[in-house]
């Protein structure tokens, strides 16, 4: 608690275990000098980004995404809601309801043409990495349990009872559970809105697909395509909903509007992340980034000099490194 | 010149009335009041008659039971099935609604001697729905040229009358239609009050047909000025209108034997299987358990998903404010630093 209101300067590391171990204070780097672990609020950052963290393809996918989804709500949700007044007049804005409902169409395929180039980008590059023996799945939206501890740690640093965040690799814990909805959102979508775009083929296949498997009580007096189709005609209005939900009211809000991000946050666009918020957030990709990117390196290593952090001797045992610090401190 | 004006002028400027009728009827405030107190007017705009499809009837030819002037208290309703002074071209037989009439006579809209009083009652006649459109404004739509020549054949049966619409088109672009909406309106007039439909012996599927139809696609779109989506006759009237039956009738279109057919009408490539799908899907989802459970659960996740991001982001900034960090608009960077470059004091 002391420790963090005092914001003026980094904590000396009040023991030997606490500044050198796994959750220390210092992380020692080697060539740039011992970074402390709140570093994040003495560097220089360019709000357009620092640092790479999104290909051009993942830019260039999220704009799509973005932009589809957009035009998708703006067509579909005056036809869940057509009952109430602002229905009409949106739709009107696409020149009335039979040409609104080919847009829905055709930024859906557009939309399923970007979550294919999506998987093909994700499984192409894991393939490159794989053989350039680059590839790390610390780096990657799969999930592990450090996550869970991630998060558990991030609340008690909330509460006040962690001095510092949990020191995160490149996506965090909320950023996989949010990657994961997604995945499970738009299969939902693109399943049950082609099942509504192809009635047809949903009434021909269905009993086949599903009538071996559901005992008939569940489908009560209805044919299995009825069943399935009222189930479809749910799911992709309330999951609609659902998504469009999340994204106005956290999505948005989390990325551009809370301090530090305010008041617009320009790694979807330039693909960089500013280095305060990699550090801050995503300090264990940070590292990545001193030991990929020399200028980075260079960069630390000056910052730490002017703050009487620099390099020392590397330090041949842990009871050197001790003394050492005893003397700086 | 002006012999040609004149019969023009004649034609587009009068309405027939051979008996004179407009002499009194044309006064704006001829009218009674009878013993309930309700006002009746019985006021005939010329100019609002004169562009009705009437306009060449003369008041007589419907009007029948009027046999001398001043006439006395009328008691009766006028019986479309008459046949009025109108020769069809193609035919020398005088021109009545009658066919029409057989047809909707026959439909489930039609009185039948088994009908219950309150039954009869509740059952339109043509001017329920067919006023002659003197004071109610209507909306019209153009119909397409196949459907209005169809259409044409409802009431003259005889051949070449085709032909000769086809001859003289220009024709087919004052063919009229009542937009979609004004057609599920005027069906809603009765088929809303589901209690009432339950009470004349509806099925509970029939009687909530209203509000299951605006929860379909078809309702939507149509409510949201769609001129493509089905409307109620759409699909329960063949293109004579008036043939609306229960469906366990075989002449229904929504018979089980005629509904494939009738749905390709639009889903022109549809399989025998499409009319397993509800097309009344209903509303709540009260019939299938597992759907109403579903829709629950994902309306659950959905407010348990916002409301604990959001706290969860709320708790975040908390959190990180108490740290010192800031919003600040410009220079890009949120934490507080008293001198960017002090260095740290020593422990």
């Amino acid at each position: 608690m002391e420790q963090s209101l005092d914001t003026g300067t980094p904590k000396p590391a009040p023991t030997l275990d606490r500044s050198m171990g796994e959750d220390g204070y210092y992380t020692f780097v080697d060539g740039v000098g011992h970074i402390p672990r709140d570093i994040y609020k003495h560097v220089q950052s360019d709000p357009r980004g620092d640092l790479p963290r999104y290909s051009i393809h993942i830019v260039i996918q999220h704009l799509l995404i973005f932009i589809t989804f957009i035009l998708l709500a703006a067509t579909g949700l005056p036809i869940f809601f057509s009952d109430l007044f602002w229905a009409k007049h949106l739709i009107d804005l696409f020149g009335g309801i039979d040409i609104a409902r080919w847009v829905h169409r055709i930024c859906a395929f557009i939309m399923m043409f970007t979550s294919i180039y999506h998987v093909v980008t994700v499984v192409g590059g894991t393939i490159v990495k794989l053989l350039r023996h680059e590839f790390d799945y610390k780096r990657t939206q799969i999930p592990r349990l450090k996550d869970l501890q991630d998060f558990f740690h991030d609340i008690k640093y909330f509460l006040g009872i962690e001095p510092f965040r949990p020191k995160m690799e490149k996506f965090m814990y909320k950023q996989k559970l949010h990657y994961m909805a997604v995945f499970y959102g738009s299969f939902v979508l693109m399943t049950a809105g082609s099942a509504l775009l192809f009635p047809d083929i949903v009434a021909k296949s269905i009993p086949g697909l599903i009538g071996k498997v559901l005992p008939h009580w569940v489908v009560g007096n209805d044919s299995y395509s009825a069943f399935f189709q009222d189930l479809v005609r749910l799911m992709h209005a309330d999951e609609a909903v659902l998504a469009l939900i999340v994204l106005a009211f956290w999505h948005w809000m989390n990325v551009h509007f809370v301090p530090g991000r305010f008041p617009l946050q320009w790694a979807f666009l330039t693909g960089r992340i500013t280095r305060e918020h990699q550090i801050e957030e995503h300090f264990l990709e940070y590292l990545n980034n001193l030991r990929e990117i020399p200028e980075e390196r260079e960069y630390m290593r000056d910052l730490l000099k002017e703050l009487s952090l620099a390099p020392r001797e590397q330090p041949a045992s842990d009871t050197i490194l001790a003394s050492e610090l005893s003397r700086i401190h | 010149m002006a012999l040609l004006m004149v019969p023009l002028w004649a034609l587009t400027a009068q309405a027939a009335d051979k008996m004179n009728c407009l002499m009194c009827h044309k006064h704006r405030y001829i009218g009674r009041i009878d013993a309930n107190g309700k006002l009746h007017n019985y006021n005939v705009d010329e100019t609002m008659y004169r562009h009705t499809v009437h306009r060449n009837i003369d008041c007589h030819d419907c009007h029948t039971y009027i046999t001398k002037i001043p006439h006395d208290p009328v008691t009766q309703t006028v019986n479309c099935a008459n046949s009025c002074h109108i020769k069809p071209p193609f035919s020398q037989e005088t021109f009545s609604h009658q066919h029409i009439m057989t047809i909707f006579n026959g439909s489930a809209h039609g009185r039948t001697p088994e009908d219950s009083d309150r039954m009869r009652a509740a059952k339109p006649d043509c001017i329920f729905c067919h006023q002659n459109p003197l004071y109610s404004k209507i909306s019209e739509e153009n119909l397409p040229e196949a459907e209005a020549l169809r259409r044409c054949q409802n009431c003259h049966p005889q051949g070449g009358v085709i032909q000769a619409f086809q001859h003289i088109a220009h024709r087919l672009r004052k063919k009229t239609t009542r937009a979609p909406q004004q057609i599920v309106a005027l069906c809603a007039k009765c088929h809303q009050d589901s209690e009432r439909m339950l009470q004349l012996g509806a099925s509970p599927r029939a009687a909530e047909a209203v509000e299951s139809y605006n929860h379909s696609i078809h309702g939507k779109l149509v409510r949201l000025g769609s001129k493509k989506a089905a409307d109620c006759i759409s699909c329960h009237a063949s293109s004579a209108l008036h043939d609306i039956y229960k469906k366990d009738n075989p002449k229904a279109s929504i018979n089980k034997a005629n509904i494939a057919q009738t749905c390709r009408q639009c889903h022109a490539k549809t399989g025998d299987w499409f009319i397993d799908i509800a097309v009344h899907p209903s509303p709540i989802h009260k019939d299938n358990p597992i759907i109403y459970l579903m829709s629950l659960f994902l309306q659950l996740a959905t407010y348990g998903t916002v409301i604990s991001m959001v706290g969860l982001m709320l708790f975040e900034t908390f959190g990180r404010r108490r740290e010192g960090i800031r919003l600040i608009l410009f220079n890009g960077s949120s934490w507080h630093r008293p001198n960017k470059h002090a260095r740290p004091k020593r422990g």
